[in-house]
């Protein structure tokens, strides 16, 4: 991509791919930016996304700029509707690079169920950016059923993730890295939307809490969950949905899969009683298939993350601050 | 003329049979008056002529109770008053606690002989103790040492129990912890479905040494905690405990049944039975060359010449010594890497899978302790804490402070202790475990809770060590958020130089400091472990650090020591690592340290890399094993035949020359153990070298690698005279002194 005296020729390009791919019947009527009805409350998501690579086993920059915020919104209990897309493009970015990433927004969007109804596109110089990034505010109705509030959180709450853990992250870190494991790791990165509505359709208010564990990983958020209902959080780490490969991997560079990324893992609380139905239908649904109970909430350590490790013993989790750095003398 | 005259007396005189002792010895002297406790210490009014006084003061100071530790005393004349008699009165507690708490200490001789014999009344009963002798830290709930501010409150003494309580003549006068079968503590042996095993006390400790001898484990809870016993001649029991305790190679303490029985089979000098026969009773390791006896040693300490032996300390112990004729294995009751269990029902829950029976007793636990360890270095006999516990918890009387803020220091996070400065005296905990444990996070909680509720004092400054990811910095820093105190950060190993300082008292002096050890957070965000510093007029700089090198894959690289030498490794070495790694690791952490950015001064990693080098191991199956194994191969040295791997030490010491010259040595063929010798030698003379150079009168010694004893002899050996070294004392060189070095830095250090 040209920038500067070609750059009118460039945004032109630029716009009418755009508009060719994304063709809807607000974005078509290209005003400043769109007029759009809600009968709900709404939920409302942003989020900008910056990532090396921006192609990895499993997505690109485009199909995790859609799916991050897609699920961030369903997150909320609501069912996301539209989007907006904001490019920020540094000079030098292949034409044909770019045509990839929009036809894979312009996929996960379908996928998920969502429009995009306006958007922006920037060149900046070389050097000024990192190839592409990329802006998405995503829009959702509110799911008539949901009554997503941590106040609903009480001792004995069960904890669901829905599918394998750290394969988002190991992934990127294996193509940013040229690192070869023994077999290939795939992103995860996928729209939680349908599973999230059919929960909420199911269950609603019984549903106490959604949130993805993305950056951070699963130890991280379960963290900051204990410390936002100010209760504990007890998982057991053979329950923990991990595939051998993602572990060996893990265990290969000397990483604790409970810190790295996801993309399409969610975990829910819900009571007790509910908690094997709910299994039962995430179980049903293809983005639940390997969904499992992995802990409870508890009056026990408030505040504190505690894991019953798989050689015995409980260990502390703490957040993840930085980087992993050592602690064993 | 009769005179009246008030004596203080202040430091560790309470529990130790103190008013008993000024009472005989006022009544010898013919004083009239009185002693109680107080919150201070000890205070006597004494009626007599000044003469008297006198005397029955110095011979006070002069001979008091083996147990005790007089720290400071004063008498002053006071309005006279005219005494009926000599009395005990209860203790008095106008104001918070500023004395010396009491430690445990080890069954005396006379109440050994006691339960030894026959006619005795005591005979056969396991808590037989006397003002001498007994549990006190393990039972304190509050203090002063009253038997209602400990466990044993809920025990009244019978009739015979309650005559020698009030008997000024017997060695009982007093002794809070007196009772006996009549109406003390009741033993129970039970089978792991915790039904009880009804034999009569008298043949109890008979069926134990049976079962012993069946090869069964027993989990036997003594005054400090349970101990998981087996038979120490039989492997495969042996076995079985590291199977069921998940802990494959760590060494064993073996428990031998007399002294005489140990110095059969082993040879002991003169400062190893002094402190197996101490009033601590430490676990003492000791060199197991030359072995003569049935011991299975290749179970017990796997791969190493040395091992830690001790003596019974208690009434369980020498009960069941007296039924045994081999030697048992005593380790901790616990599963890898949770703190020792200290009540029944834990014990019942957690060890059913481990123990075959259990001996248990209705004494209640409040200060579970592991045993304390010691090792005298093999040339020198220079003493080296490995683990500070039992006996010798939670006092520390080596330094005297001054401050009047309340401080509580959290320590580190592998090795905690937590020490308390909450009045004029230093409390520094036992060992508390790695705290990532949630068991011992929560008993980490529990001495910060018994700390403040027994001296009544709420801590306004809270050290914590800089490491951001350390669960005692955490629980610091919330802690201080919650009680509005001051939060103060702490380097890691400048915290451990501080410790040394304090543990010598040596900040008037311009000092270098060694400080050797696995891992700490440093300032300058790498991972630090091999750092020279100055210390001068308060304020300490680091001039020197072990040469930095690549720290890899997080903790990783503390559990696999060829990860270190990977690090350290030159590109002539891909052949040695080519056998230690897949070729898809090879080639995934090759690429790792070209993208890396966290260094390392590790001085324990360095070790590491050395131990994976010589083939001595890969793996750590405990924290330290590679640095442990690689100084049980040798066994003594010429200091004449050991050169160093380093020419100059202008630049410092270069981590990889060190390993590329050991590589050189290994290709030649050269012996492992002279490898090693020169290994520990090079770091020895250059530390002298440093010093020499750079005019330093001074060396101070601190942090886990100093646990080196051969590393300790050496430096011991190459000092020139005008060079004086220190090595703790009180403490521990490993990070057990955390706490205590961040009370120091606080105190002494300028900010
Ligand atoms: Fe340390
Ligand atoms: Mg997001
Ligand atoms: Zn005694
Ligand atoms: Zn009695």
């Amino acid at each position: 991509l040209g920038h500067g005296s070609g750059g009118e020729l460039t945004r032109n390009l630029l716009d009418k791919i755009i508009f060719k791919t994304f063709s809807n019947p607000f974005l078509d009527q290209k005003h400043d930016g769109s007029i759009v009805e809600f009968n709900e409350k709404i939920a409302i998501s942003t989020d900008s996304f910056v990532i090396t690579p921006i192609f990895f086993k499993g997505g690109d920059i485009g199909s995790l700029a859609v799916h991050g915020t897609v699920n961030d919104v369903a997150m909320c209990g609501a069912i996301p509707k539209y989007l907006s897309l904001a490019f920020i493009i540094e000079e030098g970015l292949k034409v044909s690079d770019f045509i990839k990433i929009v036809q894979s927004i312009k996929k996960a969007a379908d996928e998920s169920g969502v429009l995009i109804i306006t958007g922006d596109t920037k060149v900046v110089e070389r050097g000024k950016g990192d190839k592409i990034f990329i802006n998405t505010t995503g829009f959702g109705e509110m799911h008539s059923k949901a009554n997503i509030s941590i106040q609903n959180i009480l001792e004995n709450d069960v904890i669901i993730v829905n599918s394998f853990i750290a394969q988002h992250g190991m992934a990127i870190m294996s193509d940013r890295e040229g690192l070869e494991f023994e077999t290939t790791i795939k992103s995860d990165s996928t729209n939680l939307n349908y599973l999230v509505k059919d929960l909420l359709d199911e269950f609603g208010n019984n549903i106490k809490m959604f949130r993805d564990p993305t950056r951070g990983g699963l130890g991280t958020v379960l963290h900051e969950i204990a410390n936002d209902i100010s209760k504990g959080v007890f998982i057991k780490e053979t329950d923990i949905p991990i595939e051998k490969q993602v572990a060996a991997a893990c265990e290969m560079l000397g990483l604790d899969p409970l810190y790295v990324a996801n993309e399409g893992v969610f975990l829910t609380i819900v009571s007790k009683e509910i908690a094997s139905e709910v299994l039962q239908l995430m179980r049903n649904h293809s983005k639940g298939k390997n969904a499992a109970i992995i802990g409870f909430v508890t009056n026990n350590h408030p505040k504190k993350v505690v894991m019953e490790s798989s050689i015995g013993g409980k260990r502390i989790v703490s957040p993840l601050v930085g980087e992993q750095l050592p602690r064993i003398c | 003329m009769l005179k009246t005259y008030k004596i203080y007396i202040s430091g560790q005189v309470q529990g130790v049979g103190f008013r008993p002792f000024v009472y005989n010895l006022a009544t010898k002297h013919l004083i009239k008056g009185s002693v109680s406790n107080d919150e201070n210490g000890v205070v006597i009014y004494a009626t007599q002529t000044r003469d008297n006084i006198k005397l029955f003061y110095e011979e006070l100071l002069k001979n008091p109770p083996p147990v005790s530790h007089i720290l400071a005393s004063e008498i002053k004349p006071t309005n006279f008053f005219k005494f009926d008699n000599f009395k005990i009165i209860p203790s008095s507690k106008n104001g918070n606690i500023n004395l010396p708490l009491t430690p445990d200490f080890a069954i005396c001789e006379a109440c050994k002989t006691e339960i030894n014999n026959s006619t005795n009344r005591r005979y056969n009963y396991p808590f037989t103790t006397c003002v001498n002798c007994g549990p006190r830290w393990a039972i304190t709930q509050s203090f002063p040492f009253e038997r209602n501010h400990t466990s044993m409150d809920m025990f009244t003494m019978c009739d015979d129990c309650e005559k020698e309580y009030t008997n000024p003549g017997d060695r009982r006068f007093h002794s809070q912890t007196n009772t006996c079968s009549t109406c003390g503590i009741q033993l129970h042996l039970e089978d792991t479905n915790s039904k009880k095993i009804t034999i009569n006390i008298s043949i109890t400790f008979k069926k134990v040494a049976q079962f012993l001898t069946d090869g069964k484990i027993i989990a036997i809870k003594n005054t400090s905690g349970y101990l998981l016993c087996c038979n120490a001649e039989d492997s495969e029991v042996i076995q079985k405990l590291r199977k069921l305790k998940n802990r494959p190679n760590k060494p064993f303490a073996v428990l031998y049944p007399s002294l005489e029985k140990l110095q059969k089979e082993l040879k002991l000098n003169e400062l190893q039975v002094k402190s197996l026969t101490s009033k601590e009773h430490p676990i003492t390791i000791i060199s197991s060359e030359n072995y003569q006896g049935n011991l299975v040693l290749n179970e017990i300490a796997p791969k190493l010449n040395q091992l830690g032996v001790m003596l019974p300390y208690t009434g369980i112990l020498q009960l069941l010594a007296n039924e045994l004729d081999f030697p048992i294995i005593a380790t901790s009751g616990n599963i890898h890497g949770s703190p020792i269990i200290s009540n029944n029902e834990d014990a019942i829950e957690k060890l059913k899978n481990v123990a075959d029976y259990f001996l248990h007793h209705n004494l209640k636990i409040t200060q579970p302790q592991d045993d304390s360890v010691l090792k005298f270095s093999f040339k020198f006999k220079q003493p080296v804490l490995f683990r500070r516990s039992r006996g010798f918890a939670p006092n520390y009387f080596g330094a005297q402070l001054k401050s009047t803020e309340k401080i509580i220091a959290m320590g580190a996070d592998l090795k905690s202790s937590i020490t308390f400065y909450p009045n004029q005296y230093i409390y520094s905990s036992q060992y508390l475990g790695n705290l990532e444990n949630y068991d011992v996070y929560n008993r980490f909680i529990a001495m910060v809770n018994s700390y403040i509720k027994i001296f009544e004092q709420q801590p306004q400054v809270i050290l914590i060590d800089k490491h951001p990811l350390y669960h005692s910095s955490e629980f610091g820093r919330d802690f201080a958020k919650k009680n509005k105190a001051k939060l103060i950060e702490i380097q890691h190993h400048k915290a451990h130089f501080t410790a040394i300082l304090g543990d010598h008292n040596l900040f008037k002096k311009k000092v270098l400091g060694v400080i050797f050890d696995g891992t700490g957070y440093g300032d300058d965000k790498a991972i630090w472990g091999g750092e020279f510093f100055n210390y001068e007029k308060n304020k300490i700089k680091r001039i020197n650090h072990l040469e930095y090198f690549d720290w890899l894959l997080g903790d990783k690289m503390a559990k696999e020591p060829r990860i270190s030498l990977l690090s350290l490794a030159t590109s002539e070495m891909d052949g040695i690592l080519s056998v230690k790694f897949t070729p898809n690791e090879l080639k995934t952490y090759k690429t790792l340290k070209t993208l890396n950015r966290l260094k390392t001064s590790s001085v324990g990693r360095l070790f590491d890399a050395v131990a994976s080098l010589l083939n001595i191991t890969d793996y750590n199956s405990y924290e330290g094993e590679a640095a442990i194994l690689l100084e049980n191969l040798v066994t003594g040295y010429n200091i004449k035949n050991c050169k160093s791997y380093l020419n100059s030490i202008e630049k410092g010491i270069s981590s990889k020359e060190i390993i590329k010259q050991i590589a050189i040595d290994v290709k030649k063929g050269k012996s492992k153990q002279k490898i090693i010798l020169n290994f520990l030698f090079t770091l020895a003379n250059t530390i002298i070298e440093m010093a020499k150079t750079n005019n330093y009168k001074y060396i101070a010694f601190s942090g886990g690698v100093f646990q080196n004893t051969t590393l300790v002899d050496m430096l011991i050996e190459l000092v020139p005279k005008e060079i004086k070294l220190y090595f703790h004392k009180d403490l521990s060189p490993n990070d057990e002194n955390i706490s205590f070095g961040q009370l120091m830095y606080y105190i002494h250090i300028k900010k």
